[in-house]
Formats: structure tokens, C-alpha cells, sequence
């Protein structure tokens, strides 16, 4: 199928394109179109005007090291994410669920920003950094203003973005040395979206006690959410298999899952456990 | 017997000098340049002065009445050309042609729902608009009323008294109920030591070609010709549809195909669409094109038949299979647009590959509010040799005897061919026990049945599947006079034409109309040998034309039967030009043209060892016509149909149902993840035997093609519907077509045990009887010994696997 007519705007500037999302009806960011285009496509999504943002001056793809944390332009790629020296080394999990996206031509166009944008709740990198506890900068017609994690994603395909806003950077809290950090998901095929998506990062304390942990799941809630009762239950104890094995016990208590063909409600509650536990203990492995 | 290992070296290694013979050779295929360079030519490339863009709407239903359909705000869009309605559609055209016996045959189907839909995606309306987008804006703009009455989505649901009825004017939703039976099971299952019995079920897929259907039609007004370029796969085969269905003279009637992103059989029941454009082209006075989107592929243009059994088996203790007693409940959908032909080719193959002379098969075939089905590569025969081999393996299990032991037991043997099957078929020659000892080699079986126990001590749970099917090509139409003795088809047949031109050059055109499987390819190799000159002098048409292609109306890409009917056909064609340039040779040279052969690019004569090229002879044939023998008809073609020897049904049904047998054995060794019910696959090696090879690249990508899509049947592709009748895959997204990333490395190796029947020994190759279906299966139940868990369907989702392993838990 083909879209519905649309005007395309190309701004030059990131101040140009919040003008024209501010100025026309039903306009829209366009970033790397892999979710967007696609939803057209089948008429899903039908807005009026594409403001295209990859061709502004304003570059928004890098990595690059802020105060406390790590800041990752919106613009940058699922493929730069997953080769991103820095990335592989402080926070693995982020290429693991990069690496799984779809397949490569996705991953050459799409983004960070537009994945978390589009939230998609079994899109991976919206969970990873759920349990990166990260944070989201956003500029409109009156400036920036950052958004926590807790507040950015709302329900199904809604962030509390405004229109008329665009998403520039997202900033990751850096983790305490003897951090670890793994992102696995279930699916079908390799790069198909998650049944169950779990990310986790485990700080390991004096004498491997758990000195903190964060456990994330996708696709089973209408955002990404995190396993409280599963984090509660490993923090402050040993990181073994037991006890990492209990805690994952625990790790579909808050999940709300939907059922489709590929995984029924009770399925993904079940899987959840498995992959937190593997998720556990692989991010516990990757700790130094 | 000769054996030559493949896989890539060979590949890699292609010999650059001629070789003595171009048959058996593994030359680069001729499309592919123009393929791989973007330069090939399908429907989509095709633009005609004036051209229009078709849309059609479709049903959001799988059962409702049409209350009204209201198209003046889409005729009022800018851009809008025409539209079209069923309502109008029945005024316009007759219904298409059943070939179901009576009461089915009385179904309406016409290429716009009439009054009522019958699945969710049946076409309602169609819009022709200046652009793609407008026609599909001005769909939007359609008001389509429904009222929705109750649909029926299971075979046997859908026999029950008080089911929907989905075709009023047939009664019920039976399309045909037969019993073939031969020998005598009664005794059978009294002399039996055990009867295993077993449930089930094989699943909806289809194949999922690159390009999806597309049609461009052109209705001439000077020459009253109706010009249609489509991707079709018999293309003359539908002609009766299309003809009888606009009431539009056949021999008006130009069909055009070209380079088509493969068929796999989906294509062949495209008429409708081909009807629908057509009409849209007469009304508008324009050429219309129409170009599929895959979710309307995925969701209304054929799915493969969906299946379920009830089997009985007697057995000896030893393994001896005594016979089987089968059941068989065929869901065909919502329209029978090839069927009930699928309702007896699955006979083809009634035993498999084996030995026991006992068989009964009742068998129905029902429509259901689903998307109809239709041919799909290994059409009819993969559902019954899942069944079986999935059988034989139940068979061993409950016996605690290896399903290869079974296997070897009851395979029929060597020295027993061509061997007559129960139903008439005649299997014509093959090596089972030896295809099945040589892939166990392959995959290194025992050894990897000792890492099994070993492994399963640590927890990790491996399976090994086998199985060996038959790959029947070359269908005898004649089979469906079983389901309706009036059908006006029987036997098989195909056209060639061969010419030398007046300057030497060679031409071929074959009516084949190949949809990617490398024709032009096998037809240079089979034409050079016989002119003795390479395949680079060699032109084959590509696509087809039937203004120009010499062409039957059993012509078209299907059945496996292309490399053997068009080589029955070109090599027929070559005798005559052969014969008739050996006159002129002989003429020219003062020799005897009996001492004649070609050689070269000349001819030769033996004796003398004088020789003339063939340009010469062309150039006496065509313009130097003077020099010609007296009395001799200038010109130097010669068109030639060929078929094979077939017969009709007998009062038992029993017929040779297709002229080659190929077959293959499969070996997958699989790891489970009990956790998940999620596995991997291994190792997966293949031993296949399709005759003499007239290309064994060409062969070798058929049996990969074939393998990777069964293991995407088995693993993956699924058509699965909601309660309400709504396709739940219906977009590549949710419909899992394996990757490369999915696909593993294949092992392979050929056996080259030559036909007894069909011309050169060659054996039809290609849809590879869906192997790795029951392979996977039979590997998945292995994997999973230790739980005892049954596998009973041909789809393996890992939820189901692990709902399978939960319900087993809880027992233990
Ligand atoms: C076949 C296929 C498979 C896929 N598989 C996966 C998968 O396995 N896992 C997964 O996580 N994802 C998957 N995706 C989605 C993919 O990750 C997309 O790239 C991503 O969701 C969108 O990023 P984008 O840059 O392409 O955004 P676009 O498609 O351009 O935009 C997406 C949405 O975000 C908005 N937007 C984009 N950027 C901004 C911004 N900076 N500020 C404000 N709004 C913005 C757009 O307006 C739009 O609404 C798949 C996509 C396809 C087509």
C-alpha cells in the first residue's frame, strides 16, 4: 500500500522544525522512519506533515561522556549503538538489545530517539533504558527541559512528549564500579519483536552481596516496566543461583502481558522468570 | 548409479572448459544476470501509455451479507477513473468454472463478492484511479454495509448439522467425500500384533513468493484483443476461467508473462484477479495495473490446504507396517478455485516409500470461512507424507524399535521397481534404504544417538528427525476425473519450438513460463547438446507470450514437471529441425543424410568428414532457398508438443497419477530448550535423488529452496485465525518467513537414479514434498523423550511445545 498524501518538510535547523511542527496541524517527526514509514504504509498512521530532522545542522547522533552520565543524541543508529566501543564496555546491555533489532537495513536507519519515541512496549531499547534508569531531553518552542524515565513513557505508542517537542538526548546514568548489564529477549526469529524482552543491571557489593539491582521487561505491560519485587528481593543478598533464581520467582508480579499468536498471556508470564533469570545472570557474569 | 558430492566447491570450482556433454553440467544460470543486476522484467516494470492504478476493498468479515455498497463519494474523488461492484461483476460475467462433481460445482465464485462475503479479505469493490494512492484514497471513501452472519472456521465444525452454510447454492459445505481402498485393511488390522492410533493435524501456510500477484490488462479496441501481462503460473491453463468468465473469445485472448519473483503453485489461481483487471480495463478504456500488497497476499490469495487425520496403523512387533487406515478432513476455505483437486493428488503418493498393500483413506474436503486454498509447493502430497512419516515414527516409538530400523523394514525395495502402488501409481525407479543410509552418514546418526543419552544426563535435550518422502512431478490430469468423471482433463503435454535463423542463430521458445526456476538455463543446455554447440548460442524467450510462444493449455510452471516436459518438447522439436538441416547438409555435402550429425556449430558428415556450419544451412533455408532440395518447404522451425504415456482412473481410482518420483531424505538434529519449548537446529543434511541432472546447480538450490521453506512451515509460517474470523497473520511482522539467519547449513548430496519413463531419465525437482515438516517434527517429539510429549501437529510453536512439556511436569 502507499501512504496518504503528506507534506515533507526538511528543516535546516532543530529551532526550524519545532516551528514547523509547532505551525501545522498533524504534523510529525520523522527520524529514521523504520516504525513511522512502515505504519503509513499500511495507513495506520496517516499524519499530514513529515518534519524530517536528519537533515538539520544540528547533529544529534554521537556518544559522548556528560556529568555523571552518558549522552546519547537521539539521532543516533540501533547499528552505532551496537558496534559503540564506549557502549559494549560501560553498558552492554544497551548493544545487546541494539544488536537485536529487527535486521540490519533497520538498524542502519533506525534510531534511538525514534524507538523511544514510537514506545512500542516490546521495542527493546525503551526497556534496556528502563533499567538504566535513564533520562530524556527534549527541546520545544520555550527550551529544554529533561524528562525522567518514570515520566517519559505513558502507554502504548505515548510518551509525554509534547507535539511540538523533539527529542534530542538521552542521558545514562553512569553505574557504580562491579556493575554488570545484560538485555535478552524472547522471540520467534532472530530481530523479531520481543515476547518477552527482560533487561537487568546488578552492582555487586563486598562479599557478592547484591548492592543493587534493576530488573526491566518489555512487551508485557503497556510500557516498559520494572520488576520491583524481584529487585527488592535480590537487593542486599548473596548473587547466587538460588537466590537469583528466586528473585526471578518474583519477576512477573507487576507484568500485565497481552496475548498474541506468538505468546498468550500466561506464556509470557512464564517466560518473564526465565529470562529474568538469564538476564540475572548474565549481567552478573559481565560485573568487574 | 553415480554419486557426486556438492556444496559449495563445486560451486566455486566451475569448470571453465566445454565439457563433452552441457547436460549434468552446473552452468551459471542465464537469468541471473539480468536478475541480479535489476534489470529483470516483471509486471511492475511494464508501463503502457494511459495506464491506470486498480485498488480493491475487501471484506472486514469472514461471513456477512452485502446490505449495500455505496460508491458515489469515491467516483466523485479527484483522480478517480472507475469503480466496479460484485453486483455489477454478475451482470458482466459468468461464474467461474468448477470442477467439482454436483451439488459442489453449483457454487458462484466470481472476482467480486455477489450478495455475500465468505472471508475476511475477499475482494468487494475495486476503485481504478489515475495513481496507486488515489485509487487507494478513494477506497476509504467506499461505504460498504454489512450484516454479519455466522461463520464456521474448523473442517469439522463446519459439518455439522446447523454449521453456517458458506455457499447457499451448494447446501453444505462439503466439496467432495471419497474412499479409496485397496487390499484388505480388515485383515490387516486382525493380523496385526498392535494398531497404533493417532490424531493429527496439519497446518495452514503458504509459500510466500518475493513478488506478489500482479495483473496489467489492456483491452485493444482496434484489434479487439484483450492484452494481459500477469505473473500467473499457467497462464493458458486459466484460460477457460477467464474466457468463459468475461464471455470473451479465447483466441483474442493474449497473455503475457515475464520475469516472475516465483510462484511455488500460489500463483496459479490468480484468475480472478486476471477476470477482475481485465473488466476494470474494458470499463475504463484504459490499461489498468494491479500490483498485490502482501498483507492482501498473505490474506487472500491462496493458502496451502490445511489437514487434519485420524490414522490407524497395524503392526507387526517387528516394525512390519501392515497397512493404514486414514481419515482425512481437507479444509479447503471459502472458494474451490483448484479444488477438490487436492482432494486426490495427495494420491500420488498414497504409500510414501513404502512396501504395505493395505490402505484406506476416507477422505472430505470442506470449505470453511477462511482464505482459499490453493496449489503450493508440494501441493496435496506434503499433508499425506507428514502424515505418514510422522506415523512411522509414532510406529517405532510405541514399538521401542529406531524410526530408521522401521524405515529400512518397510521401504520399498530397488530390485522391486518401477513399482506399482496400491492406487496405480508407478514409482519409476529409485534406491530408498540407500538415500536413508546415506544421510544418516551424512549427519553422523549414531553418533549423534550416543551424545543424546550422554547429554541428556547433563540436561540438554537433543533430537534427531528423519524422514524420506517422495517428490512426485509431471501430474496426469486425468486424476481429476476422480472427483468428477465429467472433467474435460486428462494427461499432460507441453510445447517447444526450435528455429535456425538465415544467419546461423539459434532460437528457442518453450511454453513453460517460468517463474524463477532457471528455464532458459536447462533449455540451452538440452538444445546445445543436440546442436552440438554451447549454451551461449543458445537463445531462449524469456517469460512467455502465447502470440508468441508455442504453448498447450497444460502449459505453465507447475507439478514439478517443467524440466521433463519441456525437455520431452525440445528434444522432440530438435529431431525435426535436425532431421530436416541433416537433408539440406546432405544436399549440399552429396552425402547421406543419415551419415550426418551435428558438431561444433556445423554440420558433419561421418563418412567424408565434410562439413558445413550451420549458418550456411540457415541461410539456404531461409533466403538461399534456391539451393534448397527439391520439392523441400523452405524454412528451418519446427514446434513439437510432447506427452507422457498416462491413463484414466479405474473404477478404483487406481492411475499413474505422475510420470517421476523424486525423492529425499532428510536429517535434522535439533536442541531443545525445555524451558522455553524454543529449539535450534544443529545440523540438517539432505540426500536427494531426482534422476539425471540436466543442471546440478540448478537442482541444488531447488532442494535448498524447498528445505528452508519446510523448516519455515515447521518452525515458523503459520495462518492462524482469530474467533472472529480475522487472519492474525497478516503481515510479514506476524507471518514468520525464515531468514538466512534461520535457515541452517545444509549438508547435501545427490543420488542420479535415472527415470524409467521420462526423457533423459530426469526426474521433476523442486517442491521437495515438504521434508523438513516431518523431519522437524519427528525430531521435536525425539528432543523430547524424556517428558513423553506427543507431536501431533505439523506446526512447531514454542508455546505450544512448552504448554506440551508444562502439562507433562505436572504429571511427573
Ligand atoms: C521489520 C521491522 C522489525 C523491527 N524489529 C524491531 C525489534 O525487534 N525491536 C525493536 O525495538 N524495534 C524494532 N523495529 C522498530 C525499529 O526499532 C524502529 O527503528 C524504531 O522503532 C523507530 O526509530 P526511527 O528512527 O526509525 O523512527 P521513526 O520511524 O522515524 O519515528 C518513530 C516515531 O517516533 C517519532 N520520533 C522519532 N524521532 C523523534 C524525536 N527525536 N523526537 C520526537 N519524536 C520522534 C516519530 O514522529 C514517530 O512517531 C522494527 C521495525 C521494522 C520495520
Amino acid at each position: 500500500m502507499t501512504p496518504k498524501k503528506f507534506a515533507y518538510f526538511a528543516p535546516a535547523s532543530l529551532k526550524e522544525a519545532i516551528q514547523l511542527l509547532r505551525v501545522n496541524e498533524d504534523a510529525k517527526v520523522l527520524a529514521g522512519g523504520q516504525s513511522l514509514i512502515a505504519l503509513m504504509k499500511l495507513r495506520l498512521a496517516a499524519p499530514a506533515a513529515l518534519v524530517d530532522i536528519t537533515k538539520t545542522g544540528d547533529l544529534l547522533s554521537y556518544i559522548r561522556e556528560g556529568k555523571g552520565h552518558l549522552e546519547v543524541g537521539a539521532l543516533t543508529t540501533h547499528d552505532t549503538l551496537e558496534r559503540s566501543k564506549i557502549i559494549n564496555k560501560k553498558f552492554p546491555i544497551l548493544s545487546d538489545a541494539a544488536s537485536k533489532i529487527g535486521d540490519q537495513q533497520i538498524r542502519n536507519r533506525g534510531t534511538i530517539g525514534g524507538s523511544c519515541c514510537h514506545a512500542d512496549p516490546a521495542a527493546d531499547l525503551p526497556t534496556a533504558l528502563t533499567a538504566l534508569e535513564s533520562e530524556f531531553v527534549v527541546r520545544g518552542v520555550k527550551g529544554k527541559r529533561v524528562i525522567p524515565q518514570s515520566k517519559f513513557f505513558v502507554d502504548t505508542f505515548t510518551t509525554s512528549i509534547a507535539k511540538d517537542e523533539i527529542l534530542t538526548e538521552i542521558q545514562i546514568p553512569h553505574t557504580p564500579p562491579k556493575s554488570g548489564s545484560a538485555y535478552i529477549k524472547h522471540s520467534r526469529r532472530e530481530g523479531d519483536f520481543a515476547i518477552v524482552g527482560v533487561g537487568a543491571v546488578v552492582t555487586v557489593g563486598p562479599k557478592k552481596v547484591c548492592r543493587d539491582v534493576r530488573v526491566s521487561l518489555g512487551a508485557v505491560a503497556s510500557t516498559p516496566i520494572r520488576a520491583k519485587s524481584a529487585e527488592r528481593h535480590l537487593k542486599g543478598k548473596t548473587l547466587d543461583e538460588g537466590n537469583i533464581a528466586e528473585a526471578a520467582e518474583r519477576a512477573n508480579e507487576e507484568a500485565d502481558p497481552p496475548s498474541d499468536m506468538h505468546g498468550s498471556r500466561q506464556y509470557r508470564l512464564d517466560m518473564i522468570k526465565v529470562f529474568a533469570r538469564r538476564a540475572l545472570n548474565l549481567a552478573l557474569s559481565r560485573a568487574r | 548409479m553415480r554419486l557426486h558430492k556438492k556444496g559449495l566447491s563445486t560451486l566455486t570450482k566451475l569448470v571453465r572448459e566445454e565439457p563433452a556433454l552441457w547436460m549434468g553440467h552446473p552452468l551459471k544460470r542465464k537469468e541471473d544476470r539480468r536478475l541480479l543486476t535489476g534489470l529483470g522484467k516483471f509486471v511492475d516494470d511494464i508501463k503502457l501509455p494511459g495506464m491506470a492504478y486498480a485498488a480493491i476493498l475487501r471484506s472486514p468479515y469472514a461471513h456477512a451479507r452485502i446490505l449495500g455498497i455505496d460508491v458515489s463519494k469515491a467516483e466523485r474523488l479527484e483522480g478517480v477513473v472507475c469503480t466496479l461492484v460484485g453486483e455489477e461483476v454478475a451482470k458482466l460475467t459468468d461464474p467461474f468454472l468448477q470442477i467439482s462433481s454436483p451439488p459442489a460445482n453449483k457454487l458462484k465464485d466470481y472476482c467480486l463478492a455477489v450478495g455475500k462475503v465468505h472471508f475476511a479479505g475477499e475482494p468487494v469493490a475495486a476503485v481504478v484511479a489515475e495513481t496507486r494512492s488515489t485509487a487507494e484514497d478513494a477506497l476509504e471513501l467506499i461505504d460498504a454495509e454489512y450484516e454479519a452472519v455466522d461463520h464456521v472456521l474448523d473442517a469439522k465444525e463446519a459439518l455439522k448439522p446447523g454449521a453456517p452454510v458458506i455457499h447457499e447454492e451448494v447446501g453444505s459445505n462439503v466439496v467432495f467425500r471419497g474412499k479409496w481402498d485397496y487390499g484388505d485393511i480388515n485383515a490387516a488390522m486382525k493380523q496385526a500384533d498392535k494398531v497404533v492410533k493417532k490424531t493429527l493435524h496439519f497446518h495452514r501456510f503458504s509459500s510466500t513468493p518475493i513478488e506478489n500477484n500482479a495483473v496489467l490488462a489492456q483491452y485493444d479496441k482496434a484489434t479487439g484483443f484483450l492484452n494481459v501481462y500477469s505473473n500467473n503460473q499457467m497462464p493458458m491453463f486459466c484460460i477457460p476461467w477467464v474466457s468463459f468468465a468475461l464471455k470473451f473469445p479465447s483466441n483474442r485472448i493474449r497473455m503475457v508473462t515475464g520475469d516472475v519473483g516465483g510462484g511455488f503453485g500460489t500463483k496459479i489461481i490468480s484468475y480472478p484477479y486476471i477476470v477482475l483487471i481485465s473488466l476494470l480495463a474494458m470499463r475504463s478504456g484504459r490499461p489498468v495495473k494491479w500490483i498485490e500488497t502482501r498483507t492482501e497476499h498473505l490474506s487472500a490469495a491462496n493458502h496451502g490446504n490445511e489437514r487434519m487425520f485420524e490414522v490407524e496403523i497395524p503392526v507387526k512387533n517387528d516394525g512390519t507396517i501392515l497397512g493404514l487406515k486414514v481419515k482425512a478432513w481437507d479444509d479447503c476455505g471459502a472458494y474451490t478455485r483448484y479444488e477438490p483437486a487436492g482432494a486426490t493428488i495427495w494420491a500420488q503418493v498414497t504409500p510414501g516409500c513404502y512396501r504395505f498393500k493395505n490402505f484406506q483413506m476416507e477422505f472430505l474436503q470442506v470449505m470453511t470461512s477462511k482464505c482459499p486454498v490453493g496449489p503450493n509447493r508440494g501441493y496435496s502430497r506434503m499433508q499425506h507424507l507428514w502424515m505418514i512419516e510422522r506415523s512411522v515414527d509414532i510406529v517405532a516409538r510405541e514399538l521401542g524399535l529406531d524410526p530408521t530400523e522401521v524405515r529400512l523394514k518397510n521401504f520399498i525395495r530397488p530390485e522391486e521397481m518401477p513399482y506399482v502402488t496400491p492406487s496405480g501409481g508407478v514409482y519409476d525407479g529409485g534406491n530408498y534404504p540407500e538415500s536413508l543410509s546415506r544421510v544418516l552418514k551424512l549427519i553422523d546418526y549414531w553418533r549423534w544417538r550416543k551424545e543424546q543419552v550422554e547429554e541428556r544426563k547433563k540436561g540438554r535435550l537433543i533430537g534427531i528427525g528423519i524422514s524420506t518422502i517422495l517428490d512426485s512431478g509431471t501430474n496426469n490430469f486425468g486424476q481429476v476425473k476422480i472427483t468428477n468423471p465429467e472433467n474435460p482433463f486428462s494427461g499432460n503435454s507441453e510445447g517447444a519450438r526450435i528455429s535456425i535463423d538465415g544467419l546461423g542463430g539459434i532460437q528457442v521458445a518453450l511454453g513453460t513460463s517460468p517463474q524463477g526456476q532457471g528455464h532458459e538455463t536447462f533449455a540451452s543446455q538440452v538444445v546445445a547438446d543436440e546442436f552440438g554447440v554451447s549454451p551461449d548460442q543458445v537463445t531462449v524467450l524469456m517469460g512467455f507470450d502465447s502470440a508468441v510462444n508455442p504453448y498447450s493449455h497444460q502449459s505453465g510452471a507447475y507439478a514439478s514437471r517443467c524440466a521433463v516436459m519441456g525437455t520431452g518438447a525440445l528434444l522432440g522439436a530438435a529431431k525435426k529441425v535436425k532431421e530436416k538441416a541433416a537433408k539440406i547438409a546432405a544436399h549440399v555435402l552429396k552425402a547421406d543424410p543419415e551419415s550426418i550429425e551435428f558438431k561444433e556449430g556445423h554440420a558433419v558428415d561421418r563418412d567424408s568428414g565434410r562439413k558445413i556450419p550451420l549458418w550456411q544451412i540457415g541461410n539456404i533455408a531461409w533466403v538461399n532457398n534456391v539451393l534448397l532440395p527439391e520439392g523441400m518447404e523452405p524454412g528451418l522451425v519446427a514446434i513439437h508438443f510432447w506427452r507422457p504415456d498416462f491413463g484414466l482412473p479405474d473404477e478404483k481410482w487406481r492411475l499413474n497419477q505422475t510420470l517421476t518420483y523424486s525423492y529425499q531424505s532428510h536429517a535434522a538434529v535439533i536442541e531443545m530448550d525445555p524451558e522455553t519449548g524454543k529449539f535450534k537446529i544443529l545440523k540438517y543434511a539432505i540426500v536427494d535423488d531426482c534422476g539425471k541432472q540436466i543442471n546440478p546447480m540448478i537442482v541444488e538450490g531447488q532442494v535448498h529452496g524447498a528445505a528452508a521453506h519446510g523448516i519455515g512451515a515447521a518452525m515458523y509460517e503459520n495462518f492462524e485465525y482469530d474467533e472472529d474470523g480475522q487472519l492474525k497473520s497478516s503481515t510479514l511482522v506476524d507471518y514468520l518467513v525464515p531468514t538466512a539467519l534461520e535457515v541452517p547449513d545444509l549438508v547435501t548430496e545427490s543420488m542420479e537414479t535415472p527415470s524409467l519413463f521420462a526423457p533423459k531419465g530426469i526426474k521433476g525437482v523442486g517442491e521437495g514434498g515438504g521434508t523438513p515438516i516431518s523431519a522437524i517434527a519427528n525430531a521435536v517429539e525425539d528432543a523430547l523423550t524424556p517428558y513423553g510429549v506427543e507431536i501431533s501437529d505439523s506446526h512447531q510453536n514454542p508455546q505450544r511445545i512448552y504448554e506440551l512439556i508444562v502439562k507433562k511436569r505436572k504429571k511427573m
